[in-house]
């Protein structure tokens, strides 16, 4: 078999046997679940309370998953020296991130599927049909999630797992807040600021490119196209986070 | 006599923030026979840990090169032949022994017959047959240990590297290991461990090598080194040998 799919078996079966995921995704299920509740804020607009509640809870709590679950894949094994007996099998380094990477896929795609099967039974139960704009969100936030996933594995191939998990968070809250960083910046006098500002702006991802909830929740359309576009950036951002990933972690000493 | 591990010049300095150094070990020298049994001794922080895992390429050297049946360590064809039982092992604590051992044997890529037989074969040598369901969490340190051993040989290595191999063991556990080791001598395997245990090393070792501070300060067989310090135990040929230095 080929080597990255044994650790990405081995990873996922660890992952669904860690009781702090499953606490998160009980504990997002609620939340969907009661997103009727928040309807109160809105009076009348009870459909789009459920539509804009559940999927930026599945997009929130899938982040906590997979920011946690990718830090246990890799910051935890090196901390708890797991990798002492797996390095020194023949398993090439590369084909040890590639497979956490594959292992945290499969697990984000089981709890992003959980997350999402509930919510769509929901919206079933009240409008009795589901718009096609909801699944082109969901498709997003799924690729998000990947790329999140992608993101803290990287982190976590040089740091420590308290790090990775604060400069993950950080780099989803700063990749969510871009577009207004750019306004910010017009009243900013200092060059180099601009300059170092400018350059973080064009490397982090922009998360806000996959977040078409509230055009979704209103039914305002959304092209395809735009969908597969962004998408393909999605996942070429993956792979260099993964490139990022295999570099740092070649060269870790355990 | 063939050469299993080669190590020539090898200085591993650790980096630790502010400018700090440590050397873990320093213009060290040594060869390792095929088929013979090295026990590797000295104080904690002498370098032991520190030159396994150069060996095995879990850390990289500063200076020098290690080879293993000639081979550098980056070498997956090499790395098929070693079993190694790391000091304290850790392992995925939500899976059983047997998940634990088929995982190893898939990464050896053994073919599904020989994974189950070898799998079962090692957990009732090391005692764990009996505890099939347990998850490695809820192992107790000697159990780990044990546990450990089994991985460290279902590949069937040419080599074993063993980094204390029965520190947390009960005297019976300690006495089986001693046994398996030198059964699998005379299968021909070579055999490279560190121990703190002067008994046991004295028991099964043919050559002994006394670390302190990063460098080897004696090598050879025991008698050959009691004779040349005119020391009568094991004990004060040690002790001399470090405060010598
Ligand atoms: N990751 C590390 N970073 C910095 N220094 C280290 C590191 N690992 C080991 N050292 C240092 O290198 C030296 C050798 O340590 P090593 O673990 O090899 O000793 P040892 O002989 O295995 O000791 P023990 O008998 O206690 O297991 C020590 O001074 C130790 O502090
Ligand atoms: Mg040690």
């Amino acid at each position: 078999m080929y080597k990255p799919l044994i650790i990405a078996k081995n990873s996922f079966k660890e992952l669904l046997r860690k009781k702090g995921l499953q606490a998160l995704l009980v504990f997002s299920l609620i939340l969907i679940g009661s997103s009727r509740l928040f309807s109160f804020l809105t009076p009348g607009e009870e459909l789009k309370m459920i539509k804009d509640v559940g999927l930026s809870t599945i997009e929130f709590f899938g982040t906590l998953i997979c920011i946690f679950a990718a830090i246990e894949a890799i910051s935890s094994e090196i901390e708890r020296k797991t990798l002492h007996t797996l390095l020194v099998k023949p398993l090439r380094r590369r084909d040890f991130v590639i497979g956490k990477f594959l292992g945290l896929s499969l697990n984000t795609l089981l709890n992003f599927s959980l997350m999402a099967i509930f919510f769509l039974v929901l919206l079933l139960f009240k409008e009795h049909t589901v718009s096609v704009g909801i699944f082109k969100a969901l498709i997003l936030i799924f690729f998000e999630l990947l790329l999140i996933s992608a993101i803290a594995l990287a982190v976590s191939t040089f740091t420590s797992p308290a790090f990775s998990m604060v400069f993950s968070l950080f780099l989803y809250f700063v990749g969510h807040l871009i577009n207004y960083g750019q306004t910010l910046l017009e009243n900013v006098k200092n060059v180099y600021l601009v300059s170092l500002a400018n350059f973080f702006y064009r490397i982090i991802p922009n998360f806000e490119n996959f977040n078409i909830r509230d055009k979704v929740a209103v039914d305002i359309f959304v092209k395809w196209n735009y969908v597969a576009k962004t998408t393909g950036y999605g996942l070429i951002y993956v792979a260099v986070a993964l490139l990022i990933g295999i570099y740092f972690f070649q060269k870790r000493e355990i | 006599m063939s050469i299993a591990i080669k190590i020539e010049n090898l200085t591993k300095i650790y980096h630790l923030p502010k400018k700090r150094k440590v050397t873990g070990l320093f213009n060290f020298n040594l060869e390792i026979e095929e088929g013979e049994i090295f026990g590797l001794l000295g104080p904690n922080g002498s370098g032991k840990t520190t030159l396994l895992k150069t060996i095995l390429g879990l850390i990289f050297p500063t200076r020098g090169k290690v080879e293993i049946f000639g081979k550098e360590i980056g070498d997956i064809g090499v790395k098929r032949k070693i079993g190694f039982l790391p000091e304290n092992p850790y392992y995925y604590e939500y899976l059983t022994g047997p998940e634990l051992l088929d995982f190893y044997g898939d990464i050896f890529e053994l073919p599904k017959r020989t994974k189950k037989k070898r799998s079962d074969e090692l957990l009732s040598r090391v005692g764990l047959a009996e505890l099939k369901h347990l998850a490695l969490r809820n192992y107790s340190k000697g159990m780990l240990e044990r546990i450990g051993l089994a991985c460290a040989l279902i590949n069937d290595p040419k080599l074993l590297i063993l980094d204390e191999p029965t520190t947390g063991l009960d005297p019976i556990g300690g006495r089986e290991t001693r046994d398996l080791l030198l059964k699998l001598k005379e299968q021909g395997k070579t055999i490279l461990l560190s121990s703190h245990f002067l008994s046991e090393v004295e028991k099964i070792c043919d050559r002994i090598g006394i670390l302190d501070q990063g460098n080897l300060l004696a090598i050879g067989r025991l008698k050959e080194l009691l004779k040349e310090k005119k020391t009568e135990t094991f004990e004060d040929l040690f002790i001399k040998i470090i405060k010598e230095k």
